[in-house]
Parts: C-alpha cells; structure tokens; sequence
C-alpha cells in the first residue's frame, strides 16, 4: 500500500549508508552510568535508592506517583555512587543517579509470560512498570499513551518507522532485525487499545524493511505502509496525514482524530517488557556521520556516558567537529561529552569541521518563500522568524509559533541564513507567558 | 583547548542546503548575460559603456550608502551588480551616460538602502530608479542642454536609429516578423532586443528554483487575452517592448512580490491588466515598469487577503479503509 505525500517538505540528502548496512551491536559497558531522574516529558522521578547501595541490573531506582510519569532502572550492576545535578544532553542540570558498574554483572532475572493470555491491565501495567517511553525521541510515557481518554475512540494504530531524519539507521536496523518481536509488540498495543487496523509505515528509501515485515506478517489487519522518503515524513500529524488523510487539528493531538502513532523501537519494547518483564534499560543507538571512525548501530545501556560510545566507535577522526545528540534536522549539539545516554536519544551524528558550523551569520529575510513552500505545518516561518527577531511575541503569537514542529526545514533552506528554529524556540517560553498572563487577567 | 578536541555548537538544524542570497542573485546576473550580449551585438560600445557606467555606479552607490548608515558593505551578495545591471538593460543604448548613472544611483541608494537595504524594499529597484528618471525627465532635459558636449562618440551604429518596435506598433506602422521580434530586433531598451534569448536565462532561473511560474505566466496571459479582447494583435503585444523582461525578471522579484501562491497569481494579473491600460489607453506609454511598481505597493494588501489555512485547519472526516 503506498500513500500520497503531506504538503510541504523537502528532500534533505540521507547521509544513510554510512551505518544503514552495520548490524546491531552490542556495546561494551561503561565503567560508570548516569541515570537520570527526568528522561520523559513529565514529572521527574524520586530516587529509591542512596549512595552506597547495591543495585542489580533492570532494577528499579527511581519513580513519582504522577500519572505521566515513566520509572527509572539501573541499567547495570553495581554501588550506587552519587546522586547529583548532572548535565544532560539538552544543557539542563538534572538530578541523577550515578552508579560504578561491576566487573561481574547481575541482573535482577526476568520472566517467560505467556503474551496470548494477558489481560489489557496486565500489559499496561507491564509497560508501565518497565518505564517505557516513545523511543522516537519525544520520549513521552507509553503508559500515558495507551490509555486515551476514553471519549477520543481510536480506530487506527500507526507504527511509525519513517527514520526520515538524515543519517539516522537505528529504527531501520530494529526492523531489520526484530521484525517478529516488532509485529508482536503491534498486536500487543491492538490489543490495549482495541484498534482493529494498525499500520507500520516506512519510507521507500529502505525496501528491505519492506520486504522483511512484509514476509514475515501474516494478518490482514497490520497493514506494511510505504511512504514516500521526504522530510519531515516521519512527524506525527504529517505521517497521519499520509495515512489516514486526518489533519490533526492546531493544538489537538492524534487521538482527537483517533489516531495513535507510536515508534518501531517503542512497539519492540512494549513486547520485551510484556513478554519478559524486562524494563527499559537498553536501546538501539546510531553512532554516524563523516567523523566518526566506525559507524554503526549499538546496543546501549542507558545511562551510558557519551564519551564512552564514541571510543566504542573508533573516536572523533578530527577537530573541531560537531557532536549532535539526535539527528542533524532536529538535534541538540554538545559542547560535554560525558552526557548520559538517555531513553530518546536515537542516535549520535558526528560532522566534520566543514560541516561543523557554529551559528550562521544572518541577513534580513529577502522574502525568497523558500520557507513558506516547504513549510509542513502551512505556517508562514518568514513572519514567525521577522517577529521573533525583534521580540513581537504577540504578532509571533498570531501567525502560530506555537504550531511549529520545529522540524528545522525553514533554517535549512533559507537563504539568508536565518536561524528561524532558534527564533521559535526563543518565542515559545515567551508566547506560553502571554497566554499564562492572559488566563490570569 | 586543543583545536582537536574542540567541538561545534549551534542551534539546530544543523545542515544547511547551498542556496544563498548571493548565488542566487549571482544567477540572476548570469541569466541577464544571454540578452546584454545580444544587446552588445546590436549597439556594439553603446550597449557595452551603458552596461558598465551602471554597474560602476552600482558598487560605488551601495558603497556609499552602507558607509553612510554605518553597516559593513555586502558587495559579495551580488544585488547591487544585479540591480545596475537591470537599470542597464531598462534604457535605450542612446541614453546619455549620466542619465543611466543617475537612475542607477536612485535604485541602488535611495530604492534600496535607504529603504533599509536589500529584503526591506518595498518597490523594485531598478524599476523605481527607471521611473524616478521620466519623472523627473524636465529637470533632466535641462540639464541636457547645459552638458551637451559631454556626449562621447563611439562611432555610428545603425541600429540606433531604428524606431523602437513598441513605437512602430502605437504608430501602426508594419511590424517585423514575428521570428525576428521574438528573437532578435534592435530597438528600445537593451533589455527589448531578444524575448527569446530573456526567456533563455528565465528558464535557468526556474531550473535553480529561483522563480516560479505564477507571476509570469499570469501576467503573459492576462496581457495576452485582454489585448486579444480589446482588437489588438495580442502576439505583438508579448513580443514587443520590455514585457518579456518585466514578467520574468521583474516582477518575480523575491523582495518585492507577495509570499502566497494565490496572492503571485493575483499581483500578475493585476500587473496585466495595468500593461493592457497603459499600452492601449494611454499610448504610447510602455506602462510595464509602471505596472510593475504600482503592484509592488499593493503587495502587503494582496498577502493579506490570501493566506492560506495551516495545517490541521480544513476539517475533513476520512474513514479508515
């Protein structure tokens, strides 16, 4: 089944095959991890341990009684050795559990359940105990997620496997890899939500995922979806679109048109933490790009300092590089490499010192519309960036900053070299006070 | 630090396509050159001398100006080579040097940095300083008279006796044929001599993306169907005078032409209509560089009234299949 393309959108080089072709590998461990307490939009977590304490692997350490809330595990073995602020790859301080691994591992042993017999409540409360996140990088508690409010009925369950941020392979390689734990973790979130159809969508720039999930799916319901491979294809409300032809609404989320898009990785978690009731304690990491020496796809535990990975991968090649947490569209560049690995991080894009650019020196916007064409979200980025600029955060308001996905095309192809992504994210914070202020009046 | 070691931060995206402002005006001037030589080939050192007094006056004007306003100059961003360049091809090779330097001079300084430099002007450059000069055309034909020996003399050129094809129309003389009007005539503005070779360096412009098809396709055939309305021969009517240039080049301009789809559409075919007015109710007036900058100024209006929904904001109920 293919589907017709979102209006707006580029096509941004993939920069794929530096790691598209590297198997899933199995990082080494690290000889200390950092956990943070906040690894999800939501509440932090408490500690439910203290300096000194023995944890084994896959044990809790860390949970809040808020409902949007996911809980934190040790990924390793070892004396917990401090629990403090740490910096963590977005530049924020956050409160951390940091722990000496063991040179001998223990973990804290993990179940064999029968997933056919699971009641909806069981699985939910596997999933929320194992701390489940979207791995896609939003990293909003799954738990949350599958248990809409029950007056938004949900008809269509999408699993989005697009990656189409550049360099990115790591979902690619998990359908590659864990086609079967992938469609067991479908039939799983069917089942909670009660979704008869569900669609795993896929850019068509990788045909053997394709093929790999089509050979291997045998029910009619779960519906293998080719995309076509353009930017930004793999955002939620752009991918409804392409599926279901459903335009969330300004503000609305995807079930307020009774939809729900989960991330490959997410539905392979969900399996393993229903199926063994492991937490989530490791993920699939790219480590790519021109700068790095070996690139590939790794197995991490979370918690695992950056520096860490990047030996693992061969190191930097040559300086001054750019070390971004993410994708390059959308990531966060690091200026500290002993960050944590994190359950969103998706991958870890290392660019040369051509591509290493620090912030562009920006003119007047010409008015080219480059911007306004390939907009996703139909906004006007021109105005939204002029307004931003100069600090009218009211007029930013009015042409819909806060709609923006922040999915960097407008930056990427203005001539004039605008940081428009900056310009929004600075808006932000200052339009939620208008508004705040505004309520209060 | 060790160099090596050091890392990069910005915000994101952190790619960045090719395109920027000085490429892209840097094809525009590439994309001018196919006519300039046809041009050069009709009015030999004319042509060549009124090119280059434009271009000078360009560099030095914007020069000037930045230094004045206290901004570093952007020479490196080609605008103002482009816009001396079109003031250029906006006169006839007969044109005294001054005249073009003078024009040049109000596009470049006043049009565009005084207007708070390139992306901030309102109306086209060029086209303003153009027009500023029939303005002001009693003043000018004064000072003619004071500096008339300051002709230069480069030699006799035949051409440039010939009567503009947009006169021998008004004047209902008989036309050339339609092959040589299209590709080749001398007479007029430099930037009148070929369609064929203007509509060569549009076509490199709309393969590097950097105009569209909207503008010039509307503003074409709206003069094409209302002069064929009105009794006149509409083929006639697109080949002569600088329609060709103003549609394709002009009116295209990023700065000074409406960000929405609909709202192109409705400032070409008010840019037609206009053209239609000027040509065959007010003859002999060309009217294109009128038109051109009269819709310039309406250009916040016509944004206004066609912006278009965001995402999200067209309700459409789709089942599942």
């Amino acid at each position: 089944m293919e589907v017709k393309a979102f209006l707006g959108g580029l096509h941004v080089p993939h920069y794929k095959s530096f790691s598209e072709k590297q198997p899933i590998k199995v990082a080494s461990l690290p000889e200390e991890i950092i956990i943070p307490l906040s690894q999800h939009i939501g509440a932090p977590c408490q500690p439910l341990v203290k300096v000194g304490d023995r944890v084994k692997a896959g044990e809790k350490i860390g949970e809040a009684e808020s409902f949007v809330c996911a809980p934190v595990h040790a990924s390793l073995s070892g004396t917990v050795k401090a629990i403090e602020k740490r910096p963590i790859h977005s530049g924020q301080m956050v409160e951390c559990i940091v722990i000496e691994v063991d040179e001998q591992q223990e973990s804290v042993g993990y179940a064999n359940n029968d997933v056919e017999k699971m009641s909806k409540e069981e699985i939910i409360q596997a999933v929320k105990e194992a701390g489940i996140v979207g791995m896609g990088g939003a990293a909003f508690p799954t738990v949350v997620k599958i248990q809409p409010p029950p007056d938004k009925p949900i008809d269509a369950l999408i699993l989005n496997g697009c990656e189409c941020e550049p360099y990115l392979t790591c979902d690619h390689r998990i359908m590659l890899e864990k086609t079967d734990e992938l469609l067991k973790g479908v039939k799983l979130l069917q089942k909670v939500l009660d979704v008869e159809k569900a669609f795993i969508c896929i850019e068509d720039n990788k045909p053997d995922a394709i093929n790999a999930l089509k050979e291997k799916n045998d029910d009619p319901n779960i519906v293998i979806m080719k995309t076509p491979t353009k930017y930004p294809q793999g955002a939620e409300k752009q991918l409804i679109k392409a599926t279901l032809g459903r335009e969330v609404p300004p503000g609305g989320l995807p079930f307020d048109v009774g939809a729900l898009v989960q991330n490959v990785g997410t539905a392979v978690a969900v399996y393993e933490a229903v199926k063994y009731n492991k937490p989530l304690i490791e993920r699939v990491v790219t480590v790519t790009g021109q700068n790095i020496d070996q690139p590939g796809n790794l197995l991490v535990k979370i918690g695992t300092p950056l520096e860490h990975l990047l030996a693992e991968c061969g190191g930097i090649k040559e300086g001054p590089a750019k070390v971004i947490m993410g994708g390059p569209m959308t990531g966060v560049a690091q200026s500290d490499l002993s960050v944590p690995v994190v359950k969103g991080i998706t991958g870890i894009t290392v660019l040369p010192p051509a591509m290493a650019y620090g912030e562009p020196e920006y003119t007047d916007c010409v008015r080219c519309c480059k911007c306004v064409e390939s907009c996703p979200m139909l906004l006007y980025p021109n105005l939204i960036s002029i307004y931003g600029e100069v600090g009218l955060y009211e007029k930013a308001e009015k042409w819909n900053t806060m709609d923006c996905i922040e999915c960097g095309i407008c930056a990427y192809v203005c001539p004039s070299e605008r940081p428009i992504v900056k310009f929004v994210q600075q808006a932000k914070p200052k339009i939620q006070k208008l508004q705040a202020s505004r309520k209060n009046a | 630090m060790d160099e090596k070691k050091k890392l990069v931060v910005s915000s994101a995206p952190h790619l960045r396509d090719e395109g920027t402002v000085g490429k892209a005006m840097r094809d525009v001037f590439v994309a001018l050159m196919p006519v300039s030589l046809v041009a050069i080939y009709f009015f030999h050192w004319y042509a060549v001398f009124i090119i280059g007094v434009c271009l000078v006056t360009a560099v030095l004007t914007e020069i000037l100006f930045r230094k004045m306003l206290k901004k570093e100059p952007r020479l490196y961003d080609w605008s103002a080579l482009v816009t001396g360049l079109f003031v250029a091809l906006l006169f006839p090779a007969t044109t005294a040097w001054w005249k073009a330097a003078i024009a040049t001079f109000i596009a470049v300084g006043i049009a565009k940095e005084l207007m708070g430099g390139l992306g901030r002007n309102r109306f086209n450059p060029a086209l303003f300083g153009r027009v500023a000069l029939i303005i002001i055309a009693p003043v000018m034909s004064f000072i003619d008279q004071q500096f008339s020996a300051l002709y230069l003399n480069l030699g006799t050129v035949d051409s440039m006796t010939q009567a503009t094809p947009l006169a021998m129309l008004h004047q209902g003389m008989e036309m050339p044929g339609y092959g040589q009007l299209f590709f080749a005539f001398p007479g007029g503005a430099l930037g009148e001599t070929s369609p064929f070779f203007l509509l060569l360096g549009a076509a490199y412009l709309f393969y590097k993306g950097h105009i569209g098809w909207r503008i010039p396709v509307s503003i074409v055939g709206t003069v094409f169907v209302l002069t064929f309305f009105f009794g006149a021969n509409p083929l006639h009517h697109l080949l002569v005078g600088s329609l060709t240039l103003g549609a394709f080049f002009m009116a295209t301009d990023w700065v000074t032409s409406p960000f929405t789809d609909k709202g192109k559409i409705i400032f070409g075919i008010a840019i037609g209509i206009l053209i239609v007015v000027f040509r065959l109710g007010l003859s002999p007036t060309e009217g294109v560089a009128f038109s051109i900058l009269i819709l310039n100024g309406f250009v916040p209006m016509i944004e206004n009234y066609t912006l278009r929904p965001q995402f999200g904001k067209v309700k459409k109920a789709v089942a599942v299949e």
